[in-house]
């Protein structure tokens, strides 16, 4: 195997393929990276066995081949080369990666170990790439990171109307995003995504147009141009959200979004755990923000803000507030509360396709 | 147990040589020969130790404690503070989890945690290899193995399938079925447990004890 490509090009192509190499595989081959060059491509493979992230490069051929480099040192080293081209030969066991005066040579491990990865199965549909991306970056924080429970740690993809509804919930809030007018499931199909596929496939979207995805019985495949996603599908059943997102509220109180983020992560800065809420009171006459810590001292910020209801303190987890404000997107956000124990629900003034429901949290 | 305070100096001698100059130190020479010397500093690690079995040699001021593998620990004593002998008598061993202990009590108590219509047969059910936590028997009867943890790790259900082995054997429980129960089944356990054909279930501690939660959650 030996080609010559552009630092750039293979770094991005390594470091988008490394994100499905998982820190602690379950087979030492998966810490590798699989380099497979024919037709003047090189394909870059990294995989987990859930998830297999791969991406194909035009590469200048000289000789061709397939190989399994370690994901992280191969990254690192192109990474760190000086711009221009690179060339990369392997004969043997040991791959050679030369860059102006650099040269490094880099144990591999042989292909045949690599384990052989379905192919996609399911047909292709295509959607908007740059929407899709937008609606899965709104979504995606709301899923759980907590590996026990996987079944929130998806997002769910179901038929609303005549669009595609994404939803996701850790139990503590709910993000929900339609897009109306694409329609790539059957009225009663619904998909559980890993969320994990969903961030990896956020961070290779740029300025393409176009996403295909191929659903299969048991899994789920982006195509990005080049690029490729596969994802095992989780087995489960969501909960009904449905019934969670609240109808009616008495008191709205409507802030402008960008100050009322940063408030919020100013007075933030004195919470160093995950439990210290932040309280809101809500009034005719603005919002005020605080924070009491009992180690490190307390927070407090006023703004302006139209309130409609009767004077309510209501307190949240900053970080999920701050989470569903920034996903909501627009000037102006609306936060609908019942009482101080009951959801609140967060839209934005311009997406109202955007709604996210969250649980405050009891404060003495 | 013996346990001697004194200025002593240790040298050991086998698979490498080491020695402990001359400072204050306590002995432990336990009731099965195991001899350790310790420094004022630490949670349990010795400076230096001989398992058992070993024989001890007392001489005026130094000690010779050898082993069959031909490792020997000489102490030699400047000055011995306080020489203690106490009976201990059999340990009763470690009790190692009282929560889970509780849970096992708890479910035994309200089986219906574990299933509409789960009735308790016996707790601490036995097998010629140890007794499995719960015996019941499911809504249509049928016998169900629980086994109960704290945190379910792959070992409890490697654990849970020995026992299952064990009582279909048995022509009163042919076909039981298994369930591993924990705070907390580990994703490693849930699919060894489901390539087994074992049923998984998490449970609340704070829930079966009756203490409502503090954390409000959608659902």
């Amino acid at each position: 195997m030996k080609f010559r490509c552009e630092r750039d090009v293979l770094a991005e192509a390594l470091t988008s393929a490394s994100r499905g190499v998982n820190n602690r595989p379950s087979l030492p081959v998966l810490s590798g990276l699989l380099l497979d060059l024919h037709g003047g491509k090189l394909r870059v493979t990294g995989s987990d066995l859930d998830l297999t992230i791969s991406v194909a490069i035009p590469v200048d051929t000289e000789r061709e081949g397939v190989t399994v480099a370690n994901a992280k040192l191969i990254t690192d080293i192109v990474r760190s080369l000086d711009p221009g081209a690179v060339m990369f030969s392997v004969d043997d066991d040991e791959a050679s990666v030369t860059a102006g005066r650099s040269a490094f040579s880099v144990r591999t491990i042989a292909a045949t170990e690599f384990p052989n990865l379905p192919e996609p199965s399911g047909s292709s549909v295509a959607v908007d790439a740059q929407a899709f991306a937008a609606a899965a970056r709104q979504v995606v924080s709301a899923a759980s990171r907590d590996q026990d429970r996987p079944i929130l740690g998806g997002v769910q993809m179901e038929t609303e109307g005549e669009g595609l509804r994404l939803v996701a919930t850790d139990s503590y809030r709910l993000a929900v995003r339609d897009l109306p007018g694409v329609v790539i499931l059957d009225d009663s199909q619904s998909v559980l995504v890993p969320a994990e596929a969903l961030r990896n496939l956020v961070q290779l979207i740029n300025d393409e147009d176009e996403l295909r995805l191929r659903i299969g019985e048991r899994d789920l495949t982006f195509e990005l141009g080049e690029a490729r996603i596969m994802t095992r599908r989780i087995e489960g059943q969501f909960p009904n959200y449905r019934t969670l997102i609240p109808k009616d509220h008495p008191n709205k109180l409507t802030v402008e979004r960008g100050p009322f983020v940063e408030a919020v992560k100013r007075v933030k800065s004195v919470v160093r755990d995950s439990a210290t809420p932040i309280r809101l009171v809500m009034k005719a006459d603005g919002l005020e923000l605080s924070v009491t810590t009992q180690d490190y001292g307390a927070g407090f910020e006023q703004l302006d803000a139209k309130y409609e209801g009767t004077e309510l303190a209501v307190a949240f987890n900053p970080q999920f507030l701050i989470d569903g404000a920034e996903a909501a997107g627009g000037e102006e956000i609306t936060i609908e509360t019942v009482d101080n124990l009951k959801p609140a629900l967060l839209v934005s003034s311009e997406s109202p396709d955007y709604r996210y429901v969250l649980m405050p949290v009891r404060f003495p | 147990m013996r346990l001697v305070v004194a200025r002593c100096s240790v040298d050991y001698r086998g698979r490498l040589d080491a020695h402990l100059p001359m400072a204050l130190r306590l002995i432990m020479v336990k009731a099965d020969g195991c001899v350790a010397i310790h420094a004022d500093g630490g949670a349990y690690k010795p400076l230096n130790w001989m398992n058992a079995p070993n024989t001890i040699v007392e001489d005026d001021s130094v000690w010779v404690v050898s082993n069959p593998k031909g490792e020997t620990l000489t102490i030699t004593f400047e000055d011995v503070m306080a020489d203690l002998h106490h009976e201990f008598g059999t340990d009763p061993g470690l009790v190692k989890d009282g929560v889970e202990a509780h849970l096992q009590e708890l479910l035994a108590a309200n089986p219906d945690h574990l299933g509409d219509g789960m009735v308790l047969v016996r707790r601490e059910y036995p097998t010629d290899i140890g007794p499995v936590d719960l015996l019941c028997r499911d809504a249509e009867g049928n016998p169900v193995a629980v086994e109960v943890k704290r945190r379910g790790d792959i070992d409890g259900v490697e654990q849970l399938a020995r026992y299952l082995e064990r009582l279909d054997r048995d022509p009163m429980l042919r076909g039981i079925q298994g369930m591993f129960v924990a705070q907390v089944v580990k994703p490693q356990a849930r699919t060894l447990a489901e390539a087994r054909g074992i049923s998984w279930q998490e449970v609340d501690y704070d829930e079966l004890r009756g203490i409502p939660s503090d954390e409000l959650r959608l659902f």
